[in-house]
C-alpha cells in the first residue's frame, strides 16, 4: 500500500509541493499527469524517499517517511521497482547484470538470481541479449531492461517517471502495454507522465498535478 | 550480501577502470619510493649516528708515579662508574707502539733521540650506549676527575666533537622527520584523490545503485578493495623498484648502503595501509 498525505515542500528556488494527496492500493494503475514542473519527479522521490516532505507523510507498505532510518531507506527501495526518463543502466557491466545486480544487493542465491533474472529478461523479451552491453541498445531496449531490473525483486509497485519521455511513439506505446501486462499480473504502477496524449483514452485513474498540488 | 560477489565488485571495478587503476597504482609506487628512499637514508643515518656515538671516548692519563696496586684500584672504581662501559689500559710500552705505527713512515726514531719514553700509560674508558652524548660524557668526566690523583686536565676527550655532532643529528632528525611526513601525507593526499576521482567518475553508477535498494556498505566496499589491492600493488612495484636500485648501486659501489629486508615488508603494508585509508577518506568524504 502506498499512501502519500497533505505533503509539502518548499525548493530553494520558491517552488514546492502543496498538498499532494495520492493513495496507490495494490494491483492498481494510476496515472500522475501534469506539466512540466508540477512536482511529479519530487512526488516520486519522495516515495523513494530521496527526499524528504516538510509537511505530512509518505507510508509505503511498513515504512513512513516520519521515522524511517537512513539505513533502511535500501530496504525500502528493495520493495519499489523504479523506472526512470533516462533509464539509468549501469553501463559498466551487460544486460543480466544489471538486471541481476538487483537481487545481488539482496544477497540471493546466485542459483535464484540466474532464474529469476532470466525470467525478468523474458518477460520483457530481452533473453537473447542478456550478455550485450546497455550502449550497444537502442532507446527502447534499454528502457525494457530497466523494467526488467524494476520487476526482478518483485515489488508490490513500479514507480515510472516519464518511462516513455525518451521514445518514439511506436516503442512508447510498446512500453505502456508492457507495464499493462506486468499491472494486469498483480503488480501496482504508478506512472508520472506530462504527456496528456498517452492517457486520453484510458479507463486507468488519473490524478493531476498542477503547481504542486494533486486535483481530483 | 555475498562476499564473492562483493570482491568480485572489487576486482571487476579494477579492469573497468584500467587507466585511473594504473594512475593510482603509479602513484602509490611513487610515494611509497619517495618513503622507502626516505626509510633507508633514515636507517643509514641512524647507523652512521651509532658508528659515530660508538667512537666516543674519554682518555685519562696517568702519573708515572702510579704502580701496579694504584693502576689496579683506579681501575676497579672506574669500572664501578655510572655510565662507564669498559676500559683498556694503555701502558707506556704499548702507547709507544701505537706512537710508532701512527707515525712508521717518518725516518727519524724520537724516542732513541730522546733516550727515555715520555708518554704516560692510560685508561680509555668507553661508555655506555645512553652515555654517548655531550651530557652523559660529561657525567663521567665529572666521576672520573673527582677521583684521587687524577687531575682534570689529565682527562681528554672530544668534547667539542660530540657538541657539533649532537647539534647535527638534532637537525638531521628534525629534517628527516618533517620530510618524513610531508612524503606520507602527499602519498596519502594523492591516493585519496585518486579514489575521488573514480568516485566522482562512477557517479552516475552510484547513484544508480542507491535507487534500486544497494547499502553504502555495498558500495562502499568493492571502493575499499580496489584501493587496498592498488595500494598494494603499488607497495610491490616500489619494493621491487627499490630492490633494483639498490641492487645496482650495490655494483657499482660495494658497501654502498645496507637495508633491512623488512623495509620491503613495510613497503607492501604501508601500500595496503595507503590504499585503505586513502579510499576511506575518500569514500568518507564524496559518498
Amino acid at each position: 500500500m502506498l499512501k502519500l498525505h497533505n505533503l509539502k515542500m518548499r525548493y530553494p528556488n520558491g517552488d514546492g509541493l502543496d498538498g499532494v494527496n495520492l493513495e496507490v492500493r495494490n494491483g492498481e494503475f494510476v496515472y500522475l499527469v501534469g506539466p512540466t514542473g508540477a512536482g511529479k519527479t519530487s512526488v516520486l522521490k519522495l516515495i523513494y524517499m530521496e527526499e524528504f516532505p516538510d509537511e505530512g507523510y509518505v507510508l509505503v507498505d511498513e515504512y513512513s517517511s516520519q521515522d524511517i532510518r537512513d539505513k533502511e531507506i535500501p530496504y525500502l527501495r528493495r520493495k519499489l521497482g523504479i523506472i526512470f526518463q533516462d533509464f539509468k543502466l549501469l553501463e559498466d557491466r551487460d544486460v543480466f547484470e544489471n538486471v541481476a545486480f538487483v537481487l545481488r544487493v539482496t544477497g540471493a542465491r546466485s542459483r535464484d538470481i540466474k532464474k529469476k533474472t532470466l525470467r525478468a529478461l523474458g518477460e520483457v523479451g530481452l533473453s537473447h541479449k542478456s550478455r550485450k552491453m546497455p550502449e550497444e541498445l537502442s532507446g527502447g531496449e534499454q528502457q525494457r531492461v530497466a523494467i526488467a531490473r524494476a520487476i526482478v525483486n518483485e515489488p508490490f509497485i513500479l514507480l515510472a517517471d516519464e518511462p516513455t519521455g525518451n521514445l518514439d511513439p511506436k516503442t512508447a506505446v510498446e512500453i505502456l502495454s508492457l507495464l499493462d501486462k506486468l499491472n494486469a499480473r498483480g503488480t501496482a504502477v504508478l506512472m508520472a507522465t506530462h504527456n496528456y496524449e498517452l492517457v486520453n483514452n484510458t479507463s486507468k485513474r488519473i490524478v493531476s498535478i498542477k503547481n504542486g498540488r494533486t486535483l481530483n | 550480501m555475498s562476499l564473492f560477489f562483493v570482491l568480485r565488485e572489487g576486482f571487476g571495478g579494477l579492469r573497468h577502470s584500467r587507466f585511473s587503476g594504473f594512475v593510482a597504482t603509479a602513484t602509490v609506487a611513487i610515494s611509497l619510493i619517495l618513503i622507502g628512499i626516505f626509510l633507508i637514508i633514515t636507517v643509514n643515518l641512524g647507523k652512521f649516528v651509532q658508528f659515530l656515538r660508538s667512537r666516543v671516548e674519554l682518555e685519562v692519563f696517568l702519573d708515572d708515579s702510579f704502580d701496579e696496586i694504584k693502576i689496579q684500584d683506579l681501575t676497579d672504581e672506574i669500572k664501578r662508574m655510572e655510565g662507564v662501559a669498559n676500559l683498556t689500559f694503555i701502558s707506556k710500552e704499548m702507547a709507544i707502539r701505537e706512537f710508532q705505527n701512527l707515525f712508521k713512515d717518518k725516518q727519524e726514531d724520537y724516542f732513541e733521540t730522546l733516550g727515555y719514553n715520555p708518554l704516560p700509560a692510560s685508561f680509555r674508558v668507553k661508555l655506555q650506549d645512553n652515555y654517548r652524548t655531550a651530557s652523559g660524557a660529561e657525567v663521567v668526566f665529572k666521576s672520573l676527575s673527582s677521583l684521587e690523583d687524577i687531575r682534570e686536565e689529565d682527562i681528554v676527550y672530544t668534547r667539542e666533537y660530540l657538541v657539533i655532532l649532537e647539534k647535527y643529528i638534532k637537525f638531521a632528525i628534525a629534517i628527516d622527520f618533517i620530510v618524513g611526513i610531508i612524503v606520507c601525507l602527499s602519498a596519502l593526499l594523492l591516493v585519496s584523490n585518486n579514489i575521488r576521482l573514480i568516485i566522482l567518475s562512477k557517479n552516475k553508477i552510484i547513484e544508480t545503485m542507491k535507487l534500486v535498494g544497494a547499502t553504502n556498505f555495498f558500495i562502499r566496499t568493492p571502493l575499499f578493495i580496489q584501493g587496498i589491492v592498488q595500494g598494494f600493488l603499488g607497495g610491490i612495484i616500489s619494493a621491487l623498484f627499490l630492490y633494483t636500485l639498490l641492487k645496482l648501486a650495490a655494483i657499482e659501489i660495494p658497501g654502498f648502503i645496507s637495508v633491512d629486508w623488512r623495509i620491503y615488508l613495510l613497503l607492501a603494508n604501508l601500500g595496503i595501509l595507503l590504499g585503505f585509508a586513502g579510499s576511506f577518506a575518500a569514500v568518507r568524504r564524496y559518498l
